[in-house]
């Protein structure tokens, strides 16, 4: 019961938060700090400090609102379960401080930018306008910075030290790579990423394009669609069970129950194989999973691409005497070229973090390790973060390529 | 738009046997579970899951009543029963035989030797007959061998397993409670936080964007199990230590970059007179993007919400790091269905129950937006 | 976001709200079954102390105490299945050396005591070493499951030395059947099952010190005599005639299945070697005494080399300092606190004080005489050795060996591996 009332508590204070933070800082832009109007020499000064004072008060504001969500909270949960003896309200006096810290920074900053000379309307709309981006991008920015750059810094950190005994590190420059270079182990997983980065994204942009534009024009499309998404929604330790069913062995005098060897013997093969433990095609194997299991998502992000082209397009083709796949690949493909580009890159990352996956079905024996399964290994295994943030950096140096191509995107984009 | 003469019908069934062979491809190994999950481990162990709808021929091991249950019949002791517990079964013995090494020496109705003098008969239905000449000793039954053709057999006892059972039925629902209140705020704040993000990014024009859309890709790749340590630090740091905060926070912070950026991308291909003209009229940033560009993306929001949704539900790292906390007072679905598999795991049925059980939730998410998905693209192809 | 973290922590904690007695979390592997075992234990410790206990348990025990010790959120108590790990972590400053007086009561309450110490003793941060583990809970390894019945329709008699169960597995193989049941498959730990084996055949061939130097990497992993038990397993696992399906399935067979080919009709194998947890996998509703039994895996007559025992177990430490936290150690201490376990189900003990008669059923309190007989007893020696090797390249080198490599090559593999985190 509790559980479910804070979880609606908060929905409402959480979403309630990001969308009053988003307007509230919009009109706080231009009603005061950048009003839309001419502030003469006369008035210049008075709107600064007003500015000013307003600005250093918002984290106080924002305090008080957080006292009385807790009032509020404390009253509902004090009448939904009685029993609770002790509810803590207040703020800490560190989080005091910081405010009061933060507060006066930007206080001084908005004092600063604000300046002395009088400002027109129009230059006014300008500022209001060069900041607004940034007021769009704080809280993602913020979350991002704290929660994906800052533990990339201190990846980075680890891998260029040791740690020794008791606590510390020493810099050790470029050892760990050292060492992570001379096991075969290392190389092996490197080929394999290889291998999952050509295979997986291609394959399932391929089938899913497929699915998208071959459900839009029957009349079950929905229920099929449905269906080959349904992998999307199984965990991934789901989906490995599910796998090892599939390529399961039993000795050959047994009843298989893996559907892959029972259709392997039924059609003349000789004994029973063990898929995962033949070398380079368990690769293959593996990757199956991940592309039934993407498949769904290339599928769903297509489908709404292709329904977004201009029917006026395809008339006209039509009208020209265009087949349906020249159609398909000369009028549709260069239409939706950008999703497409947007499915490859997301599915290619997907690849690159591939783990789970390995892990279940194999640990990288046989031959199948990847990268990121290997980084794994290091960390909670060997307990070496030396290596195992080594072998981060790496995986993290392969997006580079696609980081490129998207940044050219963007930038032909912008024109 | 298929109306060219004379290919209609003929690719019409192409494409539908196409979709047809796909769906069933898609569908085989899930299907291979979900029969599975109404099967009884030792069934999952010795036969094919697509056996399971017919009568298969199996070995099976049975026992006769323990000497227990013997009676005087004259001279001799005699045990008489049916080897089926289940006295309704439809089973068909074909052979049977009383040691493990001769599983196949005797048909139905022939009358075994065993080794310690006793006689055992043993009809194609089951019913068999025991005698001794002497009294029989011993705690259990005779062990009798048989080939027999049974019908088909499905349980839902897995399903009550998982479900029901006394021992976690609280469990479960408090698990599901959880859940839910871990996903759908993990669900809904970062799509608001992106797409604001996403609209800057796509129709702003500032500097420094080029090389921020980078940053995004850049980290879209980092690692989950690198950030872990660090960010659990700072948690405690922060004091909201373990708890729903926190995992909010992190499922925010790990589904930011994907859901900026895919959400960029679909804005980036709205169409550019109808922001320009709005901007004519006067409207700000903040209108254009509530008034337009939100309404436009529903089928974009949508479609991330639906997959944010699903690797929340499904998360179990996330949860036990961030969640978690060694007093236990907060579980989660996965964590449940991960502790019914016991200490060393890996009980296929209840692997293959509690992956349905799991899955139901996040299917009728998407089945429920799927309309939206339709609808707001409808919506915003108007030109 | 601010705003709405304060005001749901402070309610997060109102959920939680309770203060008076103190609170003893503790952390361990258990899940399932032996979670309600574990809780009951945890129970009597929490009615006679007044503490409020709670157990959490986790199947990624490892990974998720690394990520809690460092971090600092750490439980009061953590139950570590490998000894390892908790060096490791002790080593890194994170455990509370246990109270004096331990190690003593160690030595005279528990059989082979000595070897319990040492178990639990690690360097701290600054080298000095002290007693932090206390063992509590065993399993032993060096058993052979077989079905009785099984035997006696082919005649075959429990074998009492090494010599006689190669004998009788060479006999089952000349009357044209199976003799053993092997799977290493096991997810992410694919593989440690052959790591028991070798350790259970190198303690049958050579001097236990070998062992200690073994695990310690004082004898390299590569030397002949290591090697040599390695190829003695080899002559188990890698030959088609002796292994079910063949030795290409050994490794891909998962260990949860294996067994029950034992149990097939007709059977497919007659004897698989196994710790004492396995009959939780055996097929529903068969009864351990009657329809499965197991014997000791013997020595070598010849080796003189006694009776060892090969088991694993846990070791308790104390990971977030506190009263409640000693106490619970002391509790361990108490003859009640084996008991409860005794009477339920899959706990040995070497504790001197317990009453055997309250074990729930006879063979639990066999293996308990096993253990309490062992002239040797090893722990587990992959649990022993740092993670990288113990449950890394020993479990994929094994696999790599059944897979056909030489055991030379694999045991040099693994040495360097177990080199590089030097």
């Amino acid at each position: 019961m509790e559980a479910a009332l804070l979880g609606v508590f908060t929905i409402i204070i959480g979403v309630g938060g990001c969308i009053s933070y988003f307007y509230f800082s919009n009109l706080f832009t231009d009603k005061v700090l950048f009003p839309a109007r001419n502030i003469s020499e006369a008035d210049v000064g008075g709107h600064r400090t007003r500015a000013a004072l307003w600005t250093a008060a918002i984290p106080f504001l924002i305090l008080v609102a957080v006292i009385i969500i807790q009032v509020v909270l404390a009253g509902v949960f004090a009448l939904v379960s009685p029993g609770v003896d002790a509810v803590a309200i207040g703020i800490p006096t560190k989080v005091l401080i910081y405010a009061a810290v933060i507060a006066v920074v930007i206080g001084a900053l908005i004092f600063f930018i604000t300046g002395s000379k009088p400002v027109s309307a129009g230059q006014n709309i300008n500022r209001a306008n060069a900041l607004r981006p940034w007021l769009f991008l704080a809280p993602a920015l913020t979350a991002l910075g704290l929660y994906l750059a800052y533990p990339v810094l201190e990846t980075l950190r680890l891998s260029l030290t040791e740690r020794i005994p008791g606590g510390g590190s020493d810099f050790v420059g470029l050892a760990n790579y050292a060492q992570m270079m001379s096991e075969a182990k290392f190389w092996e997983a490197l080929t394999n990423n290889m291998y999952w980065l050509i295979v997986v994204p291609a394959l399932s942009t391929a089938f899913g394009l497929l699915a998208a534009q071959l459900t839009d024009r029957i009349s079950w499309g929905n229920i099929a669609k449905s269906l080959i998404f349904m992998p999307m929604a199984i965990s991934f330790v789901g989906a490995a069970v599910i796998w090892k069913l599939v390529y399961d062995t039993r000795p050959i005098d047994q009843d298989q129950i893996g559907v892959l060897n029972a259709m392997y013997l039924s059609l003349g093969g000789d004994e029973p194989q063990t898929w995962l433990t033949i070398p380079f095609w368990n690769n293959f194997f593996l990757m199956a999973v991940l592309i039934w299991i993407q498949t769904g998502f290339a599928m769903v992000i297509l489908s709404a691409a292709l329904r977004g082209i201009p029917e006026e397009t395809i008339e006209a083709a039509i009208i020209d005497g265009a087949s349906p796949f020249q159609i398909f690949f000369k009028i549709k493909i260069p239409q939706i070229m950008g999703t497409i580009v947007v499915v490859w890159t997301t599915i290619t990352i997907v690849v690159l973090k591939i783990f789970d996956i390995v892990f279940a079905m194999t640990n990288g024996q046989w031959e199948t390790q990847v990268l990121a399964n290997y980084m794994y290994d290091k960390l909670f295994r060997a307990n070496d973060w030396g290596v195992g943030s080594a072998a981060a950096m790496i995986i993290m140096l392969l997006v580079t390529p696609i980081l490129i191509w998207n940044v050219q995107n963007a930038r032909k984009e912008m024109r | 738009m298929d109306n060219i003469a004379g290919t209609k019908s003929s690719l019409t069934w192409a494409v539908h046997i196409s979709v047809a062979v796909l769906v069933f491809l898609w569908l085989f190994p899930t299907l291979g579970l979900f029969v599975s999950s109404f099967r009884t481990a030792d069934q999952i162990a010795t036969s094919g899951w697509w056996k399971a709808m017919f009568p298969a021929e199996q070995n099976l091991t049975l026992r006769t009543a323990p000497p227990a249950t013997q009676v005087q019949q004259g001279n001799l002791y005699v045990i008489e029963g049916n080897l089926f517990e289940d006295e309704s079964s439809e089973a068909t013995i074909s052979v049977f035989g009383i040691s493990s090494r001769d599983i196949d020496a005797f048909v139905p109705g022939d009358t075994a030797e065993m080794r310690g003098g006793e006689r055992v008969t043993v009809q194609a239905n089951g019913d068999y007959r025991l005698e001794s000449d002497v009294e029989m000793e011993g705690g259990r039954g005779e062990r009798v061998f048989v080939t027999a053709e049974t019908p088909p057999e499905f349980t839902f006892q897995n399903y009550r397993n998982v479900l029901f059972d006394p021992s976690n039925r609280e469990g479960m629902a408090k698990a599901f409670f959880n859940t839910l209140t871990v996903t759908i705020p993990a669900t809904i704040i970062p799509i608001l936080v992106a797409a604001f993000a996403a609209y800057a990014l796509a129709w702003m024009d500032f500097p420094g964007r080029a090389l921020l859309i980078a940053a995004v890709v850049g980290l879209l790749v980092v690692p989950l199990q690198l950030a872990l340590i660090p960010l659990l630090r700072l948690h405690l740091e922060w004091g909201i230590g373990k708890g729903y905060v926190g995992v909010w926070l992190a499922h925010t912070g790990f589904g930011l970059p994907l859901a900026i950026y895919l959400l960029r991308n679909y804005m980036v291909g709205l169409p550019r007179d109808i922001i320009e003209n709005a901007k004519v009229d006067g409207a700000t940033d903040f209108q254009i993007f509530t008034k337009i560009i939100l309404p436009l993306s529903f089928p974009a929001l949508a479609s991330f919400a639906i997959f944010q949704f699903l690797w929340t539900w499904n998360d179990l790292l996330v949860a036990l790091v961030f969640l978690i906390d060694a007093t236990g007072e907060t579980t989660v679905m996965t964590k449940q269905i991960v502790e019914l598999l016991g200490t060393r795991g890996g009980n296929w049925e209840i692997l293959a129950t509690s992956a349905f059980v799991s899955i139901a939730v996040p299917l009728v998410v998407f089945f429920a937006m799927q309309r939206y998905l339709v609808r707001g693209l409808l919506a915003g192809s108007v030109k | 976001m601010n705003r709405v973290l304060y005001a749901s922590a402070a309610a997060v904690a109102l959920t939680a709200g309770m203060a008076s007695a103190e609170q003893v979390t503790v952390f361990g592997p258990w899940l399932g079954p032996d979670q309600i075992n574990v809780e009951a234990v945890l129970a009597a410790f929490a009615e006679s102390s007044g503490h409020d206990v709670r157990y959490v348990g986790s199947d990624s025990f490892e990974q998720q105490i690394a990520v809690d010790l460092e971090a600092g959120s750490p439980p009061n108590v953590a139950a570590f299945p490998q000894p390892g790990l908790a060096a490791e972590m002790a080593n890194r400053g994170f455990l509370t050396p246990l109270s004096n007086g331990t190690a003593d009561w160690l030595r005279e309450n528990y059989a082979a005591g000595d070897s319990w110490v040492d178990l639990g003793t690690y360097a701290d941060p600054g080298g000095n070493m002290n007693m932090y583990g206390f063992p509590y809970k065993t399993d032993v390894k060096s058993l052979v499951w077989f079905v009785p019945e099984n035997f006696e329709d082919a005649g075959y008699e429990i074998p009492g030395t090494m010599e006689e169960l190669k004998a009788l597995t060479d006999q089952i193989v000349a009357d044209g059947e199976t003799p053993w049941c092997i799977g290493l498959g096991s997810g992410g730990a694919t593989g440690w099952p052959a790591t028991d084996w070798v350790e259970d055949l190198l303690l049958r061939t050579q001097d236990p010190g070998v062992y200690d130097q073994w695990v310690t990497n004082e004898i390299a992993f590569d030397d002949p005599r290591i090697v040599a038990a390695i190829e003695e397993f080899g002559a188990f696992a890698r030959n088609d005639d002796y292994v079910a399906g063949g030795a290409g399935v050994v490794a891909s067979t998962d260990f949860r299945d294996s067994p029950k080919g034992m149990f097939s009709s007709p059977p497919q194998c007659y004897m698989h070697r196994q710790a004492s947890f396995i009959p939780a996998f055996f097929p529903e509703g068969t009864i351990v005494g009657e329809d499965a039994d197991f014997f000791y895996f013997p020595a070598y007559s010849d080796k003189d080399l006694g009776s060892p025992v090969l088991g694993a177990g846990t070791t308790w430490v104390i990971t977030n300092d506190s009263q409640g936290a000693h106490d619970l150690i002391e509790f361990l201490k108490t003859p009640q606190a084996h008991e409860i376990w005794m009477a339920r189900k899959g706990f040995l003990t070497p504790f001197k004080g317990a009453n055997p008669d309250a074990f729930s059923d006879p063979t639990l309190r066999k293996m308990n005489d096993i253990l309490l007989g062992a002239t040797t007893f090893r722990f587990d020696g992959s649990d022993l050795m740092p993670g990288g090797v113990g449950a890394g390249t020993f479990w994929t080198g094994m696999v790599d060996y059944t897979g056909g490599k030489p055991a030379a090559e694999v045991a040099s593999e693994i040495q360097s591996s177990w080199e590089a985190l030097k």
